[in-house]
């Protein structure tokens, strides 16, 4: 009986502790601006780009386990985790990260480098040829 | 990724360290790549355009801004931006919500044995409506939410955010603002020697410790209304063995004696500050400083010195980062801002100074020589070759 009201005293002081510290409120008041005419484009770029993060984050993850791999063979517990990548190797990761993110927008840049012609004209001529294709196919 | 270097630094595993990674990548090329790409998508088909309907260029940054909305380049890069801005915020959670406890223990703990500057709190001050009543940066909570007692978390998101947010651009330290143009100050005014330097809006401290740097001997205070980013930056600074004082106070009523500061100092705060409040700065700050002393605010250029694109380019801040007195501070003209609350004009001064981080010590000695000339495309851009524009006037 004690040790059940003593453990019911642990549970209330745990209780007040964890309700003197709340969690930090982790969405915006007012929410986010939307750019395209249907919002749900920005959503789904926004999962895009967060889906991208986390292969990225795989990315790296691989990248340690391979240089811990080649010099000992062998993995302990949690040091993936504490891995530090030495200079030179976190300088190629840089580089080949900045290239993973041009790589994933590569079409907004051929749109922008496309000859300049009248928007109505290029949206049509678009259109036809994506529409002759599917035919084709 | 920047890391942060003190001793209250966020403990990262690998996976959150690689987001942080892919997030301050993801602004380079934003803010890089897809800006240069906005502006030729700008060039090719969007002023063309408003040539053709209206038979003129556009003259100023709002008619760009409705010119260019519904490019579709301007979309991508304004949703990919929102976007990154957002994952900045949400990389730092994890690893700061994990650790809070523990970050406010190391903070008592420096504050035992370091027993440098000092912490003054008012629990009584109003926070005003422009920080409490919204997320400036997107960033949840803002600079004022508190989730416990003696709270510095905010402080801690704000830091993390940062260096996640500046991609290296604010020096390793976040201070490369207060270095660069404390050093620029020390440079060009060498018989100048400031006792006392109050630092405006601190937030974190990050730009007030490199006034301590730069003039060791000088008393530097820094104020802002938000507690829990003051309580953050006492214990970064005792972290890095600064002594600097902080307290909580309102910068529209400074309560300090007339006639008491050699140096008022703010930096990207104004822009924050709603219009009338930010005549009340002004004129405060001319109160509180002594004959010959300096008042200077790092700022964005004002709209008026940049071209039609610039100004869009910089106030989309404005539009969409929840940012809504960054416009109209940059419409403001700074001389006349200044003359109204009572400095002479003869008196009015104006820097564009090189970024250390960016360009090393030697730029910022050369730029010494040379008249402050709005660099278009490069002053307050955070990209690469950036430069700090700043503007105020000797009492």
């Amino acid at each position: 009986m004690r040790a059940g009201l003593a453990g019911a005293l642990r549970n209330q002081t745990r209780g007040n502790m964890a309700s003197e510290r709340q969690p930090m409120r982790r969405s915006v008041r007012g929410g986010r601006p939307y750019f395209f005419a249907d919002p749900a484009t920005d959503k789904v770029l926004n999962m895009v780009v967060t889906l991208a993060s986390e292969v990225w984050a795989l990315r790296e993850r691989v990248m340690a386990m391979e240089a811990i791999g080649t010099t000992r063979g062998t993995f302990k517990s949690g040091e993936v985790d504490a891995y530090e990548f030495p200079a030179a190797l976190e300088q190629r990761l840089a580089g080949e990260r900045q290239e993973f993110i041009a790589n994933l927008f590569r079409i907004l840049g051929e749109q922008a480098a496309e000859p300049s012609k009248p928007a109505a004209k290029r949206k049509s001529a678009g259109r036809t040829k994506t529409s002759a294709k599917k035919k084709k196919g | 990724m920047l890391e942060l270097k003190h001793d209250l630094r966020l403990a990262t595993t690998r996976d959150e360290q690689a987001r942080m990674n892919f997030v301050s990548g993801l602004r380079s090329y934003v803010l890089n790549d897809m800006a240069s790409g906005m502006r030729a998508a700008y060039d090719k088909d969007v002023e063309p355009a408003f040539r053709r309907d209206k038979r003129r260029a556009p003259k100023d940054g709002p008619e760009v801004h409705k010119a260019i909305r519904s490019n579709e380049y301007f979309k991508f890069y304004s949703s990919l931006r929102v976007t990154a801005q957002d994952m900045v915020w949400q990389s730092v959670f994890p690893p700061l919500e994990r650790q809070r406890g523990d970050l406010k223990q190391r903070a008592q703990k420096l504050a035992g044995s370091r027993k440098l500057g000092s912490l003054k709190l008012d629990p009584s001050l109003p926070v005003p409506r422009s920080v409490s009543a919204l997320d400036v940066h997107l960033m949840p909570g803002n600079y004022d939410g508190e989730y416990e007692s003696g709270d510095l978390a905010a402080g801690a998101l704000y830091d993390n955010g940062l260096a996640v947010f500046s991609f290296g651009l604010m020096g390793q330290n976040l201070d490369d603002i207060g270095q660069s143009i404390s050093r620029f100050i020390k440079a060009r005014y060498p018989k100048f020697k400031p006792a006392r330097i109050l630092d405006l809006g601190c937030t974190i401290g990050h730009n007030t410790g490199s006034w301590k740097d730069t003039y060791p001997d000088a008393q530097v205070i820094g104020i802002d209304v938000a507690a829990p980013c003051l309580r953050y930056a006492h214990a970064r600074a005792q972290a890095q063995s600064r002594a600097v004082d902080f307290e909580q106070m309102n910068a529209t009523e400074l309560r300090y004696p007339d006639a008491s500061f050699d140096v008022v100092f703010s930096s990207m705060f104004l822009h924050e500050v709603p219009r009338k409040d930010i005549s009340r700065v002004i004129a405060e700050a001319h109160r509180v400083l002594k004959p010959g002393g300096l008042m200077l605010h790092m700022e964005l250029p004002p709209n008026a010195q940049l071209s039609p694109y610039d100004a869009f380019y910089l106030d989309w801040d404005s539009s969409y980062n929840n940012e809504p007195y960054y416009k109209p501070f940059r419409d403001l003209v700074p001389q006349l801002v200044c003359k109204e609350a009572g400095f002479k004009s003869a008196n009015y001064v104006q820097f564009v100074v090189p970024s250390i981080a960016w360009f090393g010590e030697q730029a910022v000695a050369e730029a010494v020589a040379r008249q402050g000339q709005v660099d278009s495309d490069k002053t307050g851009r955070l990209a690469d070759g950036l430069q700090w524009y700043c503007f105020g006037a000797w009492r």
